[in-house]
Order: C-alpha cells, then sequence, then structure tokens
C-alpha cells in the first residue's frame, strides 16, 4: 500500500511538471516565441531579479522544484532498489535519496526565497 | 531488492537465469521498441535528474551578484552548453512523451479489451502500438522544431 501511495503521488507529480515547466520554458527559453524577447535578456540579472520578485513565480518555481525532485528521485530509487543488494542498502537507498531530496528542496526554496525578497 | 540467483550450468531442460543486471538493460533478448523505449526512457531520466541537481546548484550563483550571474550566462551561450541545453531539451520531450504512453498503459488506456486466445493470437502490446507510434512521432517533431529554437537563434 505505501508503495502504491508513493506511485501515485509521483503519478501527480508528473501533471504538474508538465504544467510548471512548460511555464518555465515560456519564461526562460522560448521567450522569442511567448513574449518576443531575446533569450539573453530574458536570463539577464535584472530580468531575472524583476521576475522572481512575483509572488506567483515563486510559488511556481517551489512547487515545480518538489515535484521534479520528488518524481526524479523516485525513479532513481526504483532503479537502484532492482540492484542487488541487501535490506540494508535498500535502507541506505532510501535515506540517502529522502536527504538528497530535501537538501536540494531547501537550498532550491531558499534561492527562491532569496531572489523574491531582493 | 532483486535476489541474484546462484550461477548454475546450463542444460535444454534449465531455464535461462532471468537477473541480468544492469547489462540486462542493453540486452535482454526477443527486443521490440517498447525494450527500446524503455532503455532510453531510463537513460533520459538518469540524465534529467542529474540536470535538475546541477541546475539547481547553477541558480544559486544569482545570490553571488550581477557580475557572476552575467558571467555564467555568457558561458552558456557557447556552442558547447548550447548543445548540452539542445540534448536536455531531447531528453525531456522523449522521457515526457514515452511517460504519457507509460502512465496511459499502466492505469489502462489503449490496450483493448481482453479477447479469448483464438490463433492468430492478437495481445495489447500490438493494440497499444499506434499510439507509441504517434507519441514517438510527436516527439520527432517537437525535437526538430527545437533544435531550431535552441541551436540556430
Amino acid at each position: 500500500m505505501r508503495e502504491t501511495k508513493l506511485w501515485i503521488l509521483s503519478l501527480s507529480c508528473t501533471v504538474l511538471i508538465v504544467v510548471l515547466l512548460g511555464i518555465h520554458f515560456a519564461v526562460m527559453h522560448f521567450t522569442p516565441v511567448f513574449y518576443g524577447q531575446s533569450v539573453e535578456k530574458a536570463r539577464s540579472f535584472t530580468e531575472l531579479m524583476a521576475r522572481g520578485r512575483d509572488a506567483l513565480q515563486m510559488v511556481v518555481y517551489i512547487l515545480l522544484l518538489a515535484a521534479a525532485l520528488y518524481h526524479g528521485l523516485y525513479g532513481l530509487r526504483n532503479i537502484l532498489l532492482e540492484l542487488p543488494g541487501s535490506q540494508g542498502a535498500a535502507r541506505a537507498i532510501n535515506g540517502g535519496l529522502l536527504l538528497i531530496g530535501i537538501v536540494f528542496f531547501v537550498y532550491g526554496s531558499y534561492v527562491t526565497l532569496w531572489t523574491f525578497t531582493h | 531488492m532483486t535476489a541474484v540467483p546462484e550461477k548454475t550450468s546450463h542444460s535444454v531442460s534449465q531455464p535461462r537465469p532471468n537477473y541480468l543486471g544492469v547489462g540486462g538493460w542493453f540486452y535482454a533478448g526477443r527486443y521490440s521498441i517498447e525494450r527500446y523505449l524503455y532503455i532510453l526512457h531510463r537513460l533520459s531520466g538518469l540524465g534529467l535528474i542529474l540536470y535538475l541537481l546541477l541546475h539547481v546548484i547553477e541558480s544559486g550563483i544569482r545570490m553571488q551578484g550581477a557580475e557572476a550571474w552575467t558571467a555564467l550566462m555568457a558561458l552558456f551561450t557557447s556552442p558547447l552548453f548550447k548543445f548540452f541545453e539542445y540534448v536536455v531539451f531531447v531528453g525531456f520531450i522523449f522521457h515526457a512523451l514515452n511517460g504519457l504512453r507509460l502512465k496511459l498503459t499502466e492505469l489502462g488506456f489503449f490496450l483493448g479489451k481482453p479477447a479469448q486466445p483464438v490463433y492468430p493470437y492478437d495481445s495489447s502490446l500490438k493494440r497499444h502500438r499506434p499510439l507509441t507510434y504517434a507519441l514517438m512521432a510527436l516527439a520527432a517533431i517537437l525535437i526538430v522544431l527545437g533544435a531550431s529554437s535552441i541551436l540556430f537563434k
């Protein structure tokens, strides 16, 4: 049951990723198509900080970070757990990936909040 | 975790060991298109998670100020980084559309209705295959369009 819940959460994350990454692509990578602005200008420090002060953008990026980290590390966990090893190794994989996820989520969220407040 | 079976000498009556390790990703015999998509899905997924972690670290450079950020962005305009960016884009498009196919399959869509096994045998895999071809064709179109947007701008 626990594994089913983890899988459903990963499945839900994919939907979130498609929507939020679509927004990220439009804002950062396909600006000539969506905003008539060069990619270089969109990536400039001034533009980046100006966009980062928007509360909606902050929420979008924190949600995207959480969904992408969960989906990616869940997939990596599935691959690693297929490899031969003991129950102890499985626990180490679960704990290690959870730790990586938390560290990157905290750091990424801090960067986003820093941008929002500067 | 999967237990590794002990190695035994082969004979006609003994089944082939079903644990092939990481090598089994690349060769497990009797390949179909779905098997290649499985390998590509794993490889693209591993590449994307590595990219995500690097991307989070790279995003933090902004906290060092405008100069450090501008220098980093200048690096990303080099042809090598443009190529890497395109590889990430290709990996994402493939992973997303093949992932959509996998989720539809796991949820039971596009597999057809169960039927009696009457010769010539049909399979859910064959009934599912038009969707596979359609999604991979869409991936190919987006990958080509992305090349014009990322590589040649």
